[in-house]
């Protein structure tokens, strides 16, 4: 008799929880390397831009000894003037994960449901099965969000849709056009994210802006992140923005101080001066693009390059063999059967040596069979 | 027919109690629509395992009964303490022993017990708590032959099937056109397999053509927490793209599996129709020791191998090491004390026999001081009922069971390949070797 233990809820003892990679170190030892290139959590491998780096050197020892801002008050003020919004409407994440979790317990009570797409960042579905909240996972059309089938599986009880754009792991984007009329169709009958962690990395002007269309659409909440184009993943940092409104309720649910003084005090550094480090970054992933592009026609391999710094190449042998060929060699990837794409590996893009790397591994491991 | 009857009771290790529980056992069958011998067996297994159980059990400790009922079986399990346990009887190798002058048999209900149940297993919970399972199955008709269809036409999708004349249809065909030791058991009673699905105990995805008839199917079911066993891709029609179905079942697998508790896909019957490049090799068991034929066990990933600990014997250190390089996944390897020490008398080997598919499996439930004598014991009788193939299952997890390895050898055993997470942690599977 395990006594409390027997009352645990089923939709929490039947959930798997997530098994993190280990540490590089314990992984090199693991698999007798020297150097491991990670390509397999879409880290921004320029890191993160002079003035973050400035403010992280700069930073005193001596203020860890004092609590951060609970609620990442310099951070959302920066924010606010950059998108130019009231500091209210912004709310500060450990990495929007912890954002993810706040929606959904603040949205979302025992019965009722989420929409998101079967192929898309795992995170909604996993945070709606621990919570006990069904996740209605609608299949991609064409490796797309599929706007129509996403619309009618709002029905009774869904409260929020995730609509991850552009998608991780395809790069595929709704253009506003299409957004516009999902919204229009939807009619504000559940709350919808737009999860646009990759939205630094899209320069195409029909790509729609989140913050312009919470604007006319008082259910959207938009996420982003500082830990892909800005390079302080190690920091975790993420936020959502939404109606002064939302943004109440929504905060009301996340525990204050979850977000690190080094990580705001990086982050607000980061937005001051981050236009050369964009243009710095999406030069880096479209020389990448082109590079993998032309190694994977050369080997005659399928593969899916949209938006954001990844893509995804399908393997003629299952992803998680050539997972451990990479690793011999030091190159670690994103297996891909567990985002339901079986023989597909999602790869960072980023800068030549590190494509170099990859391409010579990718042929290895191809050989190998 | 309920869904799933449970019933669940504490009683003291009282023998009284047993004959009122062989009467709950009756009830449960009949409200199941069992058959008049399954009832019986079932009444028996219950009182017998009561009787045993309440004579070794701890004094003054509950002994807990589980009692439940689905489509295809009756499942009866039992929790009880003891300090001293010896379930010799339960080997099938086991004979009444003489009794005293005048009193039957020693163990003769541990016997009969065994005999009536069609399989049971016993977990050791630690320090002095048990836990032994015991199984009735419901006996259904043979396999009906069914002609497969001439030919289909695509598009072809996924379903998955619920109803059970077609998943009937789907074993039907499938057994008429793949050998039996690529079929699940269950495809010879067809009716048994739509059963297993609908308890859950089975998951399957069917393929159809564009008007719906069946096209192909694949199963799967849990061998452990992290392990999944699957059969198939079973492909119907001849004259159809054959690959592009068997590999629309196994992506639908595959995504049907990719965000669950299970690391790893295991087949002992992966059919040729396995697409290329989605599966490695594990390793070769032979299938038939007249003819010498191989069958090749595969086995994929669904995640990143996170790396494990498991107890190894010297005697056994390099087939383990070769074989952990060759599949690049990483283990310690924990160093096993040998001889092993050895405080029980009997040991208990679990057995299940399965004459058309020429088999036998082997699991060690209890170590004993005879378990070299037993294992030999065993390999007599199974041979004695003409079945060739003799596998034995080691549960890397615990080191009693790893100590075995010198026992294994000395009674003809080879170990062929490791499984990975098919127990609490890896099994290695050794096969007897038949001695020329």
């Amino acid at each position: 008799m395990n006594g409390p233990l027997e009352r645990i809820p089923a939709y929490v003892r039947e959930f798997e929880r997530y098994v993190p990679s280990r540490p590089d170190a314990a992984l090199m030892r693991q698999y007798g390397v020297s150097r491991l290139v990670r390509l397999n959590n879409n880290e921004n491998a320029l890191g993160p831009p002079p003035s973050a780096r400035e403010a992280v050197a700069a930073f005193d020892p001596a203020r860890a000894a004092v609590y951060p801002s609970g609620d990442a008050y310099d951070l959302r003020h920066a924010l606010a003037a950059r998108f130019g919004k009231s500091p209210e409407q912004f709310l500060v994440g450990n990495g929007s994960c912890e954002v993810i979790a706040s929606v959904i317990r603040a949205l979302c009570a025992p019965g009722d449901a989420i929409v998101t797409a079967d192929r898309t960042f795992a995170v909604y579905e996993w945070v709606a099965r621990f919570s006990g909240i069904a996740s209605r996972l609608v299949p991609l059309k064409n490796l797309a969000l599929d706007p129509a089938a996403m619309h009618a599986a709002v029905t009774e009880g869904v409260r929020v849709v995730f609509v991850c754009n552009p998608n991780n792991p395809t790069g595929s984007w709704w253009n506003r056009a299409v957004l516009e009329s999902f919204l229009r169709a939807l009619d504000g009958r559940a709350m919808v994210v737009l999860d646009e962690a990759y939205r630094e990395f899209v320069d195409d002007p029909d790509f729609p802006d989140g913050m312009e269309i919470m604007e006319s659409h008082d259910n959207v909440l938009v996420f982003r992140t500082f830990s892909k184009m800005y390079g302080l993943a190690g920091f975790r940092v993420g936020y959502l923005c939404g109606s002064l409104e939302a943004t109440d309720i929504i905060r009301r649910t996340q525990i204050a101080y979850s977000v690190n003084v080094l990580g705001q005090v990086a982050a607000t550094a980061a937005l001051a001066d981050d236009a050369g480090h964009i243009a710095a970054t999406r030069r880096m992933v479209a020389d990448a693009k082109a590079f993998l592009g032309r190694e994977c026609d050369a080997l005659g391999l399928e593969y899916v390059c949209g938006q954001g710094n990844f893509a995804m190449v399908r393997t003629p042998v299952s992803d998680t063999l050539l997972y451990r060929r990479f690793m011999r060699q030091g190159i670690m990837v994103r297996t891909m059967t567990g985002f339901r794409f079986p023989n597909w590996i999602r790869v960072s893009l980023a800068p030549e040596a590190a494509m170099q790397a990859f391409a010579t591994a990718l042929r290895s491991a191809l050989d190998a069979k | 027919m309920p869904e799933e009857t449970r019933l669940v009771v504490e009683i003291p290790p009282d023998m009284a109690f047993a004959h009122c529980l062989a009467g709950v056992a009756k009830t449960l069958a009949e409200r199941l629509g069992m058959g008049p011998r399954e009832n019986l067996r079932f009444q028996l297994t219950v009182e017998e395992f009561c009787m045993y159980l309440a004579g070794v059990a701890r004094d003054g400790r509950p002994m807990r009964i589980e009692l439940t009922g689905k489509r295809h079986l009756l499942h009866a399990a039992f929790g009880f303490e003891a300090s001293e346990l010896a379930l010799g009887g339960l080997n099938i190798t086991a004979c009444p022993k003489p009794g005293q002058s005048g009193e039957s048999p020693k163990d003769i209900g541990l016997l009969l017990a065994g005999k009536a149940a069609d399989r049971f297993f016993l977990e050791h919970q630690g320090g002095d708590r048990f836990r032994i399972v015991a199984e009735v199955d419901r006996v259904y008709p043979a396999l009906s032959p069914v002609r497969p269809p001439e030919s289909s036409r695509p598009p072809y999708r996924l379903l998955a099937e619920h109803d059970p004349a077609r998943l009937t249809q789907a074993a039907a065909l499938a057994s008429g056109a793949y050998p039996a030791w690529q079929c699940p058991g269950s495809f010879r009673t067809p009716e048994k397999f739509a059963d297993l699905v609908a308890d859950g105990q089975v998951d399957c995805l069917a393929a159809v053509d564009a008007s719906g008839r069946m096209a192909g199917l694949v199963t799967w079911s849990p061998c452990s927490d992290r392990a999944i066993y699957f059969s198939g891709p079973f492909v119907f029609a001849a004259d159809t793209p054959r690959a592009d179905i068997a590999r629309l079942l196994l992506d639908g697998m595959l995504m049907a599996l990719a965000r669950t508790p299970y690391v790893i896909m295991l087949s002992f019957r992966g059919t040729d129709d396995l697409t290329p490049g989605y599966f490695e090799p594990l390793g070769n068991l032979r299938v038939s020791a007249e003819a010498g034929g191989e069958q090749a066990v595969v086995f994929r990933h669904l995640r990143e191998d996170a790396g494990l600990a498991v107890w190894c014997s010297p005697r056994i250190e390099t087939f383990l090491r070769q074989s952990y390089e060759r599949l690049e996944m990483f283990r310690d390897l924990l160093p096993v004390e040998e001889p092993p020490v050895r405080t029980r008398t009997e040991s208990l080997l679990g057995a299940t026999l399965d004459r058309q598919r020429d088999l036998a499996e082997l699991q060690p439930f209890l170590d004993g001081r005879d378990m070299a004598a037993n294992l030999a014991a065993h390999v007599d009788a199974i041979r004695g009922k003409g079945i060739g193939r003799i596998l034995f299952y080691m549960d890397l997890s615990r080191p009693w069971e790893a100590a075995l390895a010198e026992d294994l050898t000395h009674a003809g055993f080879v170990p062929k390949l490791v499984l990975p997470y098919a127990g609490q942690a890896d099994k290695v599977v050794w096969q007897h070797e038949r001695a020329s």
